[in-house]
């Protein structure tokens, strides 16, 4: 065992930085990041960040919207737990120095979201996930929080019932070490890369999700993946819901403000899966344009507006498509934005080893259900970043040291492994894999499913997996080998994937963002439940588990 | 179109450079060319990428001896981009064999120490932020501080930096001077010096003029051109030394 410490979190991320900021005074706590803090898929965040602040607004109202936009599948006794916080984690980021944007008397400005039913949206222009992990970041250096950057976790270590570390690649040197704690926090963030079409930071794989279902934990959820309406065509780079909060136009290819057909009257402000649905539908029935985009109009916000309150996305626009919102509309399609599902734990992080949290976009507690509400997430990551701290402090008051034998053995297969990848001289490029993988995802477990599809998509990610196993990079370094980072990264989507797509085959009903075209009502009878999937000695086993309700009365959702 | 990109496997200093044809579309930035490169001609080409948005900061590099984004940048309009810069030795040395009008060239950031191919060691440049402490030190209190759209948008250019580091990279003080903190952590320092929620601002102001801060900038203003973000370092600078 190389390093030893009280606790690893895994992930520098808003809800990995928040962990270890909980922690920091009392325990010897360290951030395992594979790249820089800052780079964490976080800083990209744009629109906003939820919480009743307003006496006219209330935690209750807010958890109610949660849960209807999460088509009920969401537990409410998550969801409490953020509402109820979210003003304090607001005003603590406030406080740190997070700049967010202000009313004309000087509070903290508020936009409105899609499925909210108040302007609750904190925002700081539309760059708000930057403006809180540079601050979260500036926070966590000055508590002396300690961290491991550019070191890449390939596997957990387990001891019986319980987590005793990981294992980790530091991409510097290329050495894998073994680093045993007594607990282990996973906060890596979402996976949308699994898709071609992604809002996603290109880190963003999964890698701990992967790792944990590698390692017999549970994921939860995993079939709902949320699509969000506006991406730029091309890069699929994200334009902001706050583009529609201010007032921006949908338009197709006829002129026709076309959401009045499907949420007549919430319009552009519907939740994401019902506007990416609306998109999609007016493209396959040729109203897009040219092949297959709609028109995000910004033109009637005036120059100022879109100055003032847009400045981001005018840039993108300009840099990444080559035209000025101030003059001309935005051409955007859908695309994957969000994970849904995750790592299977409860309110408190606690997954079923003990010793082992999950925590931010790649736990599933579940607080979004089957679609999550935009400015949930940002909230999610510091509410429970705080919360699993908490939880993770007092686990340590009683946990005995790791078991460094079990270290110093999964370090040693860990390194066969890799050497076998290295070593292979002859075999298929990773990059062909990844392409196939993103247009099975992309064509089959997109915005509409069926039964066909997905069947033909979990054989064919099933190929793929084999395929996988004589994948061989060429010649590549041991330091900073970066073809080495993707191919593991590679292997973790492709296990992903299979989840997602087996979780979306069994789930005969449609719910929030998971739509079959084949079974397109929702059937609380039988899927009122969550997935969950483990990996055992005979393949993937799919169970159930009850949603916990209790504070508001399932319903129909309509907008 | 050719893309010629510095080479260095054990780092410190470029060794060579390797030339790849890489076939360009429409819309195809910088980044993605070196993912092509890796992708399908050579696995070993290391340099740092996540959000190939302009947001994260991590793709800083020299391209066409102009520091940018790879990112951000357009192979096709590579032409039409030229930034007037102030030169030193590393945006002016020429590696031989270079032809400017069909081969792009790629090398690492200056100013910092080289690791591998295009991948510098950040360490000098994010040190600033500890040794200058460039954080709020925060004051117990359940409620948010007041603050005017005025107060905000005076800090708004500063805010919106996002720690890349190309403004270290272009600056000719930074590549005479290893200890110069450099433009964005002085940028850094402004901002909090100018928030008006900020309880003791002067403390900001002190480390800005530390020796190794203000005092050693030349008003090249190199960063205020190479800057993403339009933070405009320099201008920051400049009042800083006005107080001086
Ligand atoms: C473009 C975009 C805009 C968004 N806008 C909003 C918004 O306006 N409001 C909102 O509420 N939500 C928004 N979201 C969602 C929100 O930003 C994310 O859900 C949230 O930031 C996730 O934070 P996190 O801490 O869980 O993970 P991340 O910030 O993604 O961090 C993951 C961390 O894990 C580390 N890591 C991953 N794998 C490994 C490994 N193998 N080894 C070591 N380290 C590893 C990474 O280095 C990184 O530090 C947006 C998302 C996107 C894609
Ligand atoms: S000031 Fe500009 S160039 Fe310098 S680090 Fe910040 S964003 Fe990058
Ligand atoms: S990849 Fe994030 S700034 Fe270029």
């Amino acid at each position: 065992m190389d390093y030893l410490h009280d606790v690893v979190v895994v992930g520098a991320g808003l809800s990995g930085l928040r962990v270890a900021i909980e922690l920091a005074d009392s325990f010897d706590v360290v951030v395992l990041t594979k790249v820089h803090p800052l780079r964490s898929h976080s800083v990209a965040a744009q629109g906003g960040i939820n919480a009743a602040l307003r006496p006219d607004d209330s935690w209750e109202s807010h958890a109610f919207d949660t849960v209807k936009g999460s088509d009920y599948l969401a537990d409410q006794d998550v969801v409490e737990v953020l509402a109820r916080n979210a003003p304090l984690a607001v005003i603590e980021n406030e406080r740190w120095g997070t700049a967010f944007s202000r009313t004309p008397d000087g509070r903290i400005a508020q936009r409105p979201f899609g499925g909210a039913g108040f302007p609750r949206t904190c925002y700081a222009a539309d760059r708000t996930g930057h403006n809180l992990l540079h601050t979260t970041y500036e926070q966590a250096l000055r508590r002396g929080v300690h961290f491991y950057e550019e070191w890449f976790v390939t596997s957990l270590v387990r001891c019986g019932d319980r987590v005793c570390g990981v294992t980790a690649l530091k991409i510097p040197t290329g050495q894998v070490h073994g680093i045993g704690a007594r607990a282990v926090v996973i906060a890596t963030g979402g996976f949308g890369r699994i898709y071609g079409n992604s809002t996603n930071a290109l880190i963003n794989t999964g890698d701990g999700a992967a790792v944990c279902l590698r390692t017999g934990v549970p994921l939860k959820d995993m079939e709902f993946v949320q699509f969000h309406p506006t991406t730029l065509y091309g890069s699929n780079i994200l334009i902001t819901e706050g583009a529609r909060g201010e007032g921006g136009h949908l338009l197709n290819a006829d002129g026709e403000r076309f959401m009045q057909r499907y949420a007549p009257e919430k319009m552009e402000l519907a939740p994401r899966d019902i506007v990416a649905r609306a998109i999609r539908t007016e493209i396959i029935e040729g109203r897009g344009f040219e092949d297959g985009y709609v028109h995000l109009d910004l033109r009637h916000l005036g120059a100022d507006r879109i100055k003032e309150r847009l400045p981001g996305i005018r840039e993108i626009c300009i840099h990444f498509a080559g035209i000025d919102p101030i003059d001309e509309p935005i051409p955007v399609v859908p695309g994957q934005h969000y994970s849904m599902g995750g790592i299977d734990c409860n309110v408190r992080g606690e997954t079923v080893l003990s010793g082992l949290y999950a925590v931010g976009e790649t736990a599933c507690m579940s607080v979004h259900g089957a679609n999550r509400l935009g400015g949930n997430s940002l909230l999610e990551t510091l509410v429970f970043g705080r919360v699993v701290g908490q939880a993770v402090g007092e686990y340590l008051k009683s946990a005995s040291s790791p078991d460094s034998a079990a270290v110093d053995e999964q370090v040693f297969s860990e390194r066969q492994r890799l050497q076998r990848i290295l070593m292979r001289e002859r075999g298929e490029s990773p990059a062909t894999i990844r392409k196939a993988m993103h247009r099975a995802m992309d064509e089959y477990a997109g915005v509409f499913r069926d039964a066909e599809g997905l069947t033909h998509a979990f054989r064919e990610i099933g190929r793929l997996r084999e395929r996988y196993q004589k994948v061989a990079l060429g010649d590549s370094d041991e330091r900073f080998n970066y073809a080495l980072i993707r191919t593991l990264e590679l292997g973790n989507m492709l296990d992903l994937a299979e989840t997602i797509v087996l979780g979306a085959l069994k789930r005969e009903e449609s719910r929030g963002a998971h739509w079959r075209t084949d079974f397109p009502a929702r059937d609380d009878k039988r899927f009122l439940k969550h997935t969950l999937i483990t990996k055992t000695a005979e393949g993937l086993k799919v169970t159930y588990k009850d949603v916990t309700l209790g504070r508001f009365e399932v319903k129909e959702r309509t907008y | 179109m050719m893309f010629r990109v510095a080479r260095s496997r054990k780092g410190g200093q470029v060794t060579h450079y390797d030339l790849y044809k890489v076939s360009a579309e429409k819309g195809m930035t910088v980044l993605d060319a070196l993912f092509q490169i890796q992708d399908l001609m050579d696995p070993s080409l290391a340099f740092r990428y996540s959000c190939r948005g302009a947001v994260c900061g991590s793709c800083a590099m020299l391209i066409n001896k102009v520091p940018m984004l790879a990112c951000r940048t357009q192979i096709l309009e590579l032409p039409d981009l030229s930034v007037r810069l102030r030169p030193f030795s590393a945006l002016e040395n020429i590696p031989s064999g270079w032809d400017p009008k069909n081969e792009v060239l790629v090398e690492p950031l200056p100013n910092l120490p080289l690791l591998k191919d295009l991948v510098v060691d950040m360490e000098p440049f994010f040190k600033a932020l500890r040794k200058m402490r460039l954080w709020v030190e925060p004051e117990e209190g359940d409620s948010p501080r007041s603050q005017s759209p005025e107060d905000r948008q005076r800090i708004s250019r500063y805010v919106n930096c996002i720690l890349c580091a190309l403004c270290y990279g272009s600056c000719p003080v930074n590549a005479e001077h290893p200890e110069y903190v450099g433009p964005a952590a002085l940028a850094k320092a402004w901002r909090f010096y100018n928030d008006t929620r900020v309880a003791e601002p002067e403390r900001y102001l002190e480390a800005a003029k530390a020796p190794n801060g203000a005092p050693l900038c030349d008003l090249v203003m190199n960063c205020v051109r190479v800057c993403p973000k339009g933070v405009a370092p320099g201008g920051a600078i400049r009042k800083i030394k006005d107080l001086m």
